[in-house]
């Protein structure tokens, strides 16, 4: 079912293609299939000028950086109720990617419930991690909220082809490279928290220094030396539990992976806008 | 048909039947399984221990006087305190070591049990002082003006008489252990408790367990002064009175007895523990102790004792007489007290926001 809708979406595409003035062939070089164009605007969000100048900017880095840079919206589902599955199947049905193991990485917008997701595979899955998607998302944020469609997939676009130089010279972002947050005001209150627990502690111990009249709680002293003997001995063995907990999930200073319905990995995460 | 034999579950304490789809005891209340030989060892543990405790005690200490032993030996009384102390024709002091108000002497000492033992004074008023003095020294939230007003000469050296009781223990305890194992897979992280049941039964012999007799020293200030080292003990002379005051028993032994009890059963249960190795947790099910040939014996202990009253509030000091060791709770100074609170708290967070703001730096916060 899904899949075929899918393949109507794909068609859909299709036919804005044949309406635009590029030629698909055109883009299609070496280690590209070239099958569908980088940028399909079914949601109309983009004007006519800036369709084409974006499509040229995605196709300059995409082949630059031997990598597929898609962006795709939509008005709706599309029949999909997770937008995880939807962005991995047009990736993958619209034959995406550079190379054997399809380098590249997609980006969905779904004006439906005001969704992004950007799905990434081959190479695309290393050079973007969980916190360089997450990145991605608060730079696109503010423009998408706001409508400024166009501005916001300009974000993307530069931003990807940095993120890809990044992990080209082998430092894919990871946290670190996240923009540093002030230290948060709470750190003061936290800390006089931690000076009066201190504080009582010293002040605690000073206090005890005075007090030194304390009952014996046992007569250890008074013990005959060598009259303990032990007669009875026995450990028992009555029964055993098992519990198991479930492992907690890993942190985003990698990039999680998941399986898509056709069968490739991808990689990926997204938000509401 | 033998009789029937019904176990308790272990776990949860509800009647256990015999699955014999697995061959093996099964709770039918929390679904727990057990070996046979394990619940049958369960069932004997715990009639062992049902036999609660008997601590009964031989209490005829201390000795009749001899004709004309006492006669050189005096009662005074305090008019204040009604505290009623024993010393020689020649006693020097003539004030309470209890309350410091003045002495009376009522006349010659008579009656009363002759003690057993005596261990006599090995550390003389100078040592006391410099022991009282050292006691004051490098406590920050002490008054510094409660050293100055300390009368340190009143320090007075007084026997004090001490029960004494020696027994033999049979003790039986049985404990309820558990041993945790964990280990993880890919998914999910395990923990396996195995429960046990110990049983601990054997002898310990105590000796000479010290309990005060005097109602005038809390037993307190008395046990925090402990050990004194009996082997230094002589037998009774009045000679060694000369020159320092000493207690009247007004406990008798058998009113002392329910503390050595205590003392007595929650070492042997501290050295039964001891041989329960290996576990992570352990928790005592039932304890009992039985006490055989228990005995008292009366003797005197050397202590010097120091009153002195501060602010309307009464502080006693007590030092052993054997081997110096020092004590009494000492007044607080509420207002240094506060200083160093709020010095300290910010300091503290001083030091606690520093490392934030490195760590900041560092990118880790």
């Amino acid at each position: 079912m899904k899949r075929m809708l899918k393949q109507l979406a794909c068609m859909t595409a299709a036919v804005l293609l044949a309406v635009s003035p590029f030629p698909a062939a055109a883009m299609a070089s070496e280690g590209f299939t070239g099958e569908y164009e980088r940028l399909i605007d079914m949601a109309d969000l983009l004007t006519y000028e800036e369709e084409s100048e974006l499509l040229e900017t995605l196709n300059e880095i995409s082949e630059r950086q031997k990598m597929d840079i898609v962006l795709i919206t939509s008005e709706d589902m599309d029949g999909y109720s997770d937008i995880q599955e939807y962005a991995d199947d047009l990736y993958d049905y619209c034959d995406y990617g550079y190379g054997a193991n399809r380098d590249g990485l997609l980006l969905l917008i779904s004006m439906a419930e005001r969704d992004w997701y950007i799905s990434t595979c081959g190479y695309g899955i290393t050079a973007f991690t969980d916190a360089g998607i997450s990145d991605l998302g608060s730079a696109m944020k503010e423009d998408l909220s706001s409508g400024n469609y166009a501005s916001a997939f300009y974000t993307y676009a530069s931003e990807c082809d940095q993120m890809i130089t990044m992990a080209r010279e082998g430092h894919p972002f990871s946290k670190k490279d996240l923009p540093h947050a002030p230290l948060s005001p709470l750190v003061l209150p936290i800390c006089i928290v931690i000076g009066l627990v201190g504080a009582l502690l010293i002040v605690g111990s000073m206090k005890a220094q005075l007090k030194t009249v304390r009952k014996q709680t046992a007569a250890a002293n008074y013990v005959k030396k060598g009259s303990m003997q032990l007669t009875t001995q026995q450990d028992l063995f009555l029964y055993s539990k098992v519990d198991r907990v479930k492992k907690p999930e890993k942190d985003s200073s990698e990039s999680s992976t998941h399986t898509s319905s056709s069968g490739t990995t991808h990689g990926g995460g997204g938000e509401k806008f | 048909m033998g009789n029937i034999q019904e176990y308790k579950c272990p776990c949860c304490g509800s009647a256990i039947v015999f699955d014999s789809a697995i061959q093996k005891m099964k709770c039918p209340c929390c679904d727990t399984e057990f070996e046979m030989e394990a619940l049958q060892g369960y069932d004997d543990a715990l009639k062992q221990q049902e036999q609660g405790d008997d601590m009964t005690w031989d209490t005829a200490a201390g000795s009749e006087w001899q004709d004309g032993e006492e006669t050189g030996l005096r009662t005074y009384q305090c008019k204040s305190c009604s505290g009623e102390i024993v010393g020689d024709e020649s006693m020097a002091a003539s004030s309470c070591p209890y309350c410091g108000n003045p002495i009376v002497l009522m006349g010659q000492f008579s009656g009363d049990l002759r003690p057993d033992y005596v261990i006599p004074f090995k550390l003389d008023k100078k040592a006391a002082k410099v022991g009282l003095m050292k006691h004051l020294n490098g406590k920050r939230l002490l008054p510094t003006i409660f050293k100055d007003q300390n009368h340190i000469d009143e320090i007075k050296g007084v026997y004090v008489p001490f029960w004494l009781f020696d027994t033999n223990v049979d003790a039986n305890i049985s404990y309820r252990a558990t041993k945790i194992r964990t280990w993880s897979d890919s998914k999910y992280d395990y923990t396996e408790t195995r429960f046990f049941m110990l049983s601990r039964g054997g002898t310990i012999g105590f000796e000479r367990v010290p309990v005060d007799g005097s109602s005038k020293m809390e037993d307190d200030l008395m046990e925090s002064i402990e050990p004194f080292d009996f082997s230094e003990a002589v037998p009774f002379q009045t000679a060694y009175l000369a020159g320092y005051m000493a207690d009247k028993y007004d406990v008798s032994a058998e009113e002392s007895i329910e503390r050595a009890n205590v003392r007595v059963k929650k070492s042997t249960e501290d050295n039964f523990r001891s041989t329960v190795q290996g576990y992570n947790t352990v928790t005592v099910e039932q304890s009992s102790v039985q006490f055989h040939d228990g005995s008292a014996k009366y003797a005197l202990y050397p202590v010097w004792i120091l009153n002195t009253t501060w602010n309307g509030n009464q502080y006693r000091f007590a030092m052993n007489g054997q081997n110096g060791k020092f004590v009494g709770d000492l007044p607080v100074d509420k207002k240094a007290a506060n200083r160093w609170m709020l010095l300290s708290t910010v300091a503290i967070a001083a030091v606690a926001y520093g490392i934030s703001w490195l760590l900041w730096l560092a990118r880790i916060l």
